[in-house]
C-alpha cells in the first residue's frame, strides 16, 4: 500500500467519521427537538381537550338552567305544587324539552325524587331518583360525569341539576349530554390524533365500550390491559400502543380517568396522537443524514483524493529522484518550493544529495589517487625486481670491459642473457597490465559450463601433484542437466584460471579444490571453494579491487579480472570465507545475458576469519 | 248492526254540496270483497268504507252484497291514495247530508293530527294517547266508551308461558295506573278483567293495583334470574311505550324483560329471536259482555293457549265474571288498560254521535256547517 493510498484512505476515514459524527449528532438533536416539541404540542392539545371538557360542563350547566328558568318550567312547577296536581299532563315534556336545547338526557324530577317526565327513559315515570334528594348545592357543583340508565342500557353521561322552588318544594331538572361518539365527535382534534372513550360499564373490561366518534374501537382489546390498570389506579398517564413492526402505527395515548361526583371511575378518556407524523419527520432527518453522510463521503473520497495527492506529489518526486540518484544521477534534484516539512525534508534531501555527491567525488578522487599511487608502488615494485638485475649485470659488464677478452666474452655471454631474461620478464608485466587494460569484450556462444570447468581443472592437474609440494585433491559435483549458456568460453576458462590459481595459493599446505554447478532458475551456478586459510572481512571487502592483493609477488588483477569477465557476461561474483576454514567463490551467470550489465560490486561474506592470499 | 232510520231534512241544515273530508290511517289497495286486506289497518279502514257503501253488513263484521247499496256510491278511486265517496241519493233510508265523503289514506297519526289542527280534514280517528294534546292543539275530540283492551298474553309454547309464578310475577310487577294516567294520558283505564265496567259491571273486582313486594317474592321462588322477551307491534308506538314501561316494572321485581317489536301478525321479532309474550288489543264488536267475552276468549284462544271455554247464549253475569275470572287468573292473558276510540272532527261537523262498539261511524247521518276553525267541543259520551 502506497504513501498516497494510506493518505488517501486515512482522510477519507477522519472525514467521513467527522461528517458521520455531525450527522449523527444533528439527527439525535434535531430529533429529539422534534420529539419536545410534539409533546408539547401533545400536552397543549390535551390541556386544551380539558379545557374543551370544562367548558362542555359549564355548556350543559348552562342549557339545564335555560331549560329550568324558562317560563315553561316554571309553570309546570307551580302547577306540580297544586294539590291533585296532574302530573300525568307533563310526562312528555322532557321528551321535547331536551331536542330543543339539544340534551341527550333530560328529567323533570318531582320533589320527592319521583320522575315526573324523562326524555332518555320515558316509561320511568313515577319511579324515584333518590340521589337527588340528597343534600346537595347543585348550583355550585355543576356538571359532573354520572351513570345514567337508559332504554338501551346504562350510559355516562355530563350532567348539570338545576331547581325551581315553588313554595317549599322543589321541581328538579337533571339534564345532560350523553359521553359517547357524538361528544367525542364534537370535540376538535388535529390531524393524527385521535380521542378515544372508555364507558367504565361493566366490571370487568369490555372492548366494546370502548369507543371512537364512529362507534366501538377496531381491535379495542389492545387496550385491555392498560385500560384495566387505569381502572385499578386512575391517574393521568401516558402510554403506548403498538401496531406491528412498523413504528409509524405506534399510537401514544394521554390518559385521563373521568370521574364522577362520588369520585368513581366513570370512564376512561384516550387522547392518542398518532406517531406516524414523528416517524415521517425522523424518516425525513435520517434520509437527510444519510444524504448529507453520502455527499460528505463523496466530497470526503475527492478531497482526501486530492488532499493525498497534494501532499504526496513532493514525497513521489522525492522518491523519484532517490531512485535517480541511485542509478547515478547525482544531479538530480527536488523542488524545493513550499514550505512545511514537506519543503524542509526536498531541502534536506538536495543538501544530503549534494553532499553525498561531493563525497562521492571526494572519495572517488580519493580512490583514483590511492589507486594510482597502489599502481605506481605496484608498477615501481614490479619495475624493480627486473632493474636490479639489469643494473647488476650492466655494471658486471662495465667491470668486464677491464678483463680479458675471454673473460669478457665470458661475462658478456652471460650478462646479456640475463638481460634478455630480465627485459622479457619485463615485458611480460607490462603485457599482464596492458591485458588488463584491454579487457575484450565476450563473443557469445553456447557453451557449457561443466565442460570448461573440467577443462580448466584438467590443466592444473599436474600442479595439484606436482613433486615437492603437498597435494592437492579436485573434487567435481557437476549438474549433469545442466544447460548450455550463452558465453564466451575463452574468457570463462580464464577467469576459472585465476580463481583456482588463487585458490592453490590459498593452500600451500594442499587441500581440497571443490567445483560445483547447478542450475538457480533463469540462472547456472558455480562454486569454486577451498580448505585453504581464508580471507579476513576486510580482506573479503576489497578482494575484488583492482592491484589490491595480499601476496608477495602478485599484481592484484586476478580477481578484478574475474569480476570483469563476469560482469561482461551479465552474471554476479559473491565471495564467503572463513578464517581457517577456507574461501568460496560464488559466479552466477544468466543463461542469455540480454544486455551489458552494469559494474555490480561483488558481496563478501564472511564465515568467522579471513586467511587467504590473494593473486 | 245498523240502526234504520229516515233522515228528514230541516231548514238549519245546509243545501247539498258539502264534502266530508277523512283522514284514514290504513291503506286500502283494493275494494273487492274477495281481496283480503294486507294488515289490520287496511282491515278496519276498508271495513269503514265498505259500511258506507254496502247496504247490509254480515256478523262476523264484514260486508257482502250490492257495491254502492249503501247510503254512499263510490264516485273516485285511487287505490293506495284517496277514494271519494258521493252520496245514494236512492238509498231507501233517505239522503245522506253530505253531498260526498273523501278518504285520504295512510295518514299517520301525526298527520291526522296536523290536518285536524289545521282543518285539512274534517274527521280522522287519533290515538286515545294523544287525545289530550289533541285538545290542547284546538282540536275537538269525541271519545267512545273505553271499548278497546290492550293486553299481555303468553305465547303458548314459549317456555316462559309454562311457567305460572313467572306469569304471576310479571302481572303483579306491572303498574297499570301509570299505563292509563301517564301512556294514555288518562284517556283509559286500568283493567284487570277482559271486560270495562261499564259493560261487565264486574270489572272493579279484578285487582289493577302493582304488587311489587309480592313479585319480587315469587320471582325469589324461581330461582335462576327470569328473563323474557316482549314482543309490541312494529311502528305502534303505544304498544313500545306499554312494552317499555312493562320492562321497567319488571325490572323493579327482579324480571330481565325485553322489550322488542315484532311485525304485524308474526311472531318473530325483529331481531330473530321469538318473543315468550306479546301486546295485543282488543276491540269490542258489541255492547254485549257475552258476545264480547267470547270474541275476546276465539281471539285469544290460539295465541296463548287458554283451555276451552264455553259461555252460553244467555250466559248471566255470573258466568261471565267466572269465565272471565279462570282467564285473568291463569296470567296467561294479563289485561292491562282499557281505552276508548278517539275521533278528532272539525268545528263545522253536526250531529256527530259516537258509535256504539261495533258500529261504522255513522257519516250519513252528519252535516257540516260553518267556518273552518270554529270553537271546538269535547264530546265524551
Amino acid at each position: 500500500v502506497t504513501f498516497r493510498s494510506k493518505l488517501f484512505w486515512l482522510f477519507t476515514l477522519a472525514l467521513a467519521v467527522s461528517v458521520g459524527l455531525i450527522a449523527a449528532g444533528v439527527t439525535v438533536v434535531t430529533r429529539q427537538a422534534f420529539e419536545q416539541m410534539y409533546a408539547q404540542h401533545t400536552d397543549a392539545l390535551v390541556a386544551q381537550f380539558q379545557r374543551e371538557f370544562e367548558q362542555r360542563k359549564q355548556d350543559v350547566a348552562r342549557r339545564v338552567q335555560m331549560i329550568t328558568d324558562d317560563e315553561a318550567t316554571v309553570r309546570m312547577a307551580i302547577a306540580l305544587n297544586q294539590p291533585q296536581a296532574d302530573v300525568s299532563a307533563y310526562v312528555n315534556v322532557a321528551t321535547g324539552d331536551s331536542k330543543s336545547h339539544q340534551l341527550d338526557f333530560l328529567d323533570f324530577v318531582g320533589s320527592d325524587g319521583s320522575i315526573i317526565s324523562s326524555a332518555e327513559n320515558p316509561e320511568r315515570f313515577g319511579y324515584k331518583l333518590d340521589w337527588l334528594t340528597q343534600p346537595e348545592d347543585w348550583p355550585s357543583l355543576g356538571a359532573f360525569l354520572m351513570k345514567v340508565n337508559t332504554q338501551e342500557g346504562p350510559a355516562v353521561g355530563l350532567i348539570a341539576v338545576s331547581t325551581v322552588r315553588v313554595g317549599d318544594k322543589d321541581l328538579y331538572v337533571v339534564g345532560g349530554e350523553r359521553l359517547g361518539k357524538n361528544f367525542l365527535a364534537s370535540l376538535v382534534l388535529p390531524v393524527g390524533m385521535r380521542a378515544l372513550l372508555y364507558l367504565n360499564l361493566d366490571p370487568t373490561f369490555q372492548a366494546v365500550n370502548l369507543i371512537d366518534q364512529s362507534g366501538p374501537v377496531v381491535e379495542g382489546d389492545r387496550f385491555a390491559s392498560f385500560i384495566e390498570s387505569e381502572t385499578r389506579h386512575p391517574a393521568a398517564q401516558i402510554f403506548k400502543v403498538v401496531s406491528g413492526p412498523d413504528p409509524a402505527n405506534t399510537e401514544e395515548f394521554h390518559v385521563l380517568p373521568l370521574m364522577g361526583r362520588q369520585k368513581e371511575l366513570l370512564g376512561v378518556l384516550l387522547v392518542g396522537s398518532s406517531q406516524q407524523e414523528m416517524v415521517a419527520i425522523e424518516h425525513r432527518i435520517r434520509t437527510l443524514a444519510e444524504g448529507v453522510v453520502a455527499i460528505g463521503l463523496l466530497i470526503s473520497l475527492l478531497l482526501s483524493w486530492w488532499g493525498a495527492a497534494r501532499v504526496t506529489r513532493p514525497v513521489r518526486k522525492l522518491a523519484a529522484v532517490a531512485r535517480e540518484v541511485s542509478k547515478g544521477n547525482w544531479k538530480a534534484r527536488v523542488d524545493e518550493r513550499g514550505g512545511g516539512e514537506i519543503g524542509q525534508l526536498a531541502r534536506a534531501f538536495n543538501q544530503m544529495t549534494q553532499q553525498l555527491s561531493e563525497q562521492r567525488e571526494h572519495l572517488v578522487q580519493a580512490e583514483r589517487v590511492a589507486a594510482w599511487r597502489e599502481l605506481a608502488r605496484r608498477l615501481a615494485h614490479e619495475l624493480k625486481n627486473p632493474l636490479f638485475p639489469l643494473q647488476t649485470t650492466v655494471e658486471n659488464l662495465q667491470h668486464a670491459k677491464d678483463k680479458s677478452p675471454a673473460q669478457f666474452e665470458e661475462v658478456f655471454r652471460e650478462s646479456t642473457g640475463i638481460l634478455l631474461a630480465e627485459i622479457e620478464n619485463l615485458e611480460k608485466i607490462i603485457g599482464r597490465f596492458s591485458d588488463f587494460a584491454r579487457m575484450p569484450q565476450p563473443e557469445l556462444s553456447s557453451v557449457n559450463l561443466n565442460d570448461i570447468v573440467r577443462g580448466v581443472v584438467k590443466l592444473f592437474e599436474a600442479q595439484f601433484s606436482a613433486v615437492g609440494r603437498p597435494p592437492i585433491t579436485s573434487e567435481f559435483h557437476l549438474a549433469e542437466d545442466l544447460p548450455s549458456i550463452q558465453a564466451d568460453a575463452a574468457l570463462l576458462h580464464r577467469a576459472l584460471e585465476n580463481l583456482i590459481l588463487n585458490a592453490m595459493d590459498a593452500m600451500p599446505a594442499g587441500g581440497v579444490l571443490m567445483l560445483r554447478t547447478n542450475r538457480e532458475k533463469a540462472e547456472v551456478h558455480l562454486e569454486v571453494s577451498d580448505t585453504g586459510t581464508g580471507l579476513a572481512p576486510e580482506e573479503c571487502e576489497r578482494l575484488f579491487t583492482p592491484y589490491y592483493t595480499t601476496k608477495q609477488h602478485g599484481t592484484g588483477l586476478g580477481l578484478a579480472v574475474v569480476q570483469s569477465v563476469i560482469s561482461d557476461h551479465g552474471g554476479r561474483i559473491s565471495v564467503e570465507s572463513e578464517m581457517g576454514v577456507g574461501t568460496s567463490f560464488h559466479i552466477y551467470l544468466p543463461l542469455k545475458p540480454t544486455a551489458r550489465p552494469a559494474v555490480t560490486p561483488p558481496v563478501a561474506e564472511t564465515r568467522e576469519a579471513v586467511g587467504a592470499q590473494k593473486a | 248492526m245498523f240502526a234504520v232510520a229516515v233522515r228528514v231534512q230541516t231548514a238549519r241544515r245546509p243545501a247539498y254540496g258539502q264534502t266530508l273530508r277523512v283522514d284514514l290511517g290504513g291503506v286500502v289497495n283494493s275494494l273487492d270483497p274477495a281481496v283480503a286486506p294486507a294488515n289490520p289497518a287496511e282491515a278496519e279502514a276498508k271495513r269503514e268504507i265498505d259500511s258506507l257503501i254496502y247496504e247490509r253488513g254480515n256478523p262476523d263484521g264484514t260486508f257482502a252484497g250490492v257495491a254502492g247499496s249503501g247510503p254512499f256510491r263510490i264516485s273516485a278511486w285511487d287505490p293506495g291514495k284517496r277514494v271519494t265517496l258521493a252520496a245514494n241519493d236512492d238509498y231507501p233510508a233517505g239522503r245522506p247530508f253530505v253531498d260526498s265523503v273523501e278518504f285520504q289514506m295512510g295518514r299517520t297519526p301525526n298527520d291526522r293530527l296536523l290536518d285536524l289542527e289545521l282543518s285539512a280534514a274534517d274527521f280522522a280517528e287519533i290515538p286515545a294517547e294523544e287525545a289530550r294534546q289533541a285538545v290542547a292543539g284546538g282540536v275537538r275530540v269525541s271519545a267512545s266508551h273505553p271499548d278497546r283492551l290492550l293486553a299481555l298474553v303468553f305465547i303458548a309454547g314459549r317456555p316462559a308461558a309454562q311457567d305460572a309464578r313467572l306469569r304471576q310475577a310479571l302481572s303483579e310487577s306491572i303498574d297499570r295506573s301509570a299505563i292509563a294516567d301517564f301512556i294514555l294520558q288518562k284517556e283509559g283505564a286500568p283493567a284487570g278483567g277482559l271486560l270495562p265496567q261499564w259493560s261487565s259491571g264486574t270489572a272493579f273486582l279484578f285487582a289493577t293495583a302493582a304488587d311489587t313486594v309480592g313479585a319480587k317474592a315469587l320471582v325469589s321462588q324461581i330461582g335462576s334470574s327470569p328473563a323474557l322477551v316482549l314482543g309490541y307491534d312494529f311502528g305502534d308506538s303505544f304498544e313500545q311505550s306499554v312494552a317499555e314501561r312493562i320492562a321497567i316494572d319488571a325490572h323493579t321485581a327482579g324480571l330481565m324483560v325485553t322489550a322488542q317489536p315484532i311485525h304485524a301478525g308474526g311472531s318473530t321479532g325483529a331481531s330473530g329471536v321469538s318473543p315468550d309474550a306479546r301486546l295485543i288489543r282488543l276491540s269490542m264488536l258489541s255492547s254485549s259482555p257475552r258476545d264480547s267475552l267470547a270474541k275476546f276468549l276465539a281471539t285469544l284462544q290460539p295465541i296463548a293457549g287458554l283451555d276451552a271455554i264455553s259461555l252460553p247464549e244467555a250466559a248471566s253475569p255470573e258466568q261471565i265474571y267466572a269465565a272471565e275470572r279462570s282467564v285473568v287468573d291463569d296470567d296467561r292473558v294479563v289485561p292491562l288498560a282499557w281505552y276508548p276510540q278517539v275521533y278528532g272532527l272539525s268545528a263545522r261537523v253536526r250531529d256527530w254521535q259516537a258509535p256504539a262498539p261495533g258500529d261504522a261511524w255513522p257519516f250519513a247521518d252528519l252535516w257540516l256547517d260553518g267556518p273552518v276553525g270554529s270553537v271546538p267541543q269535547k264530546d265524551h259520551p
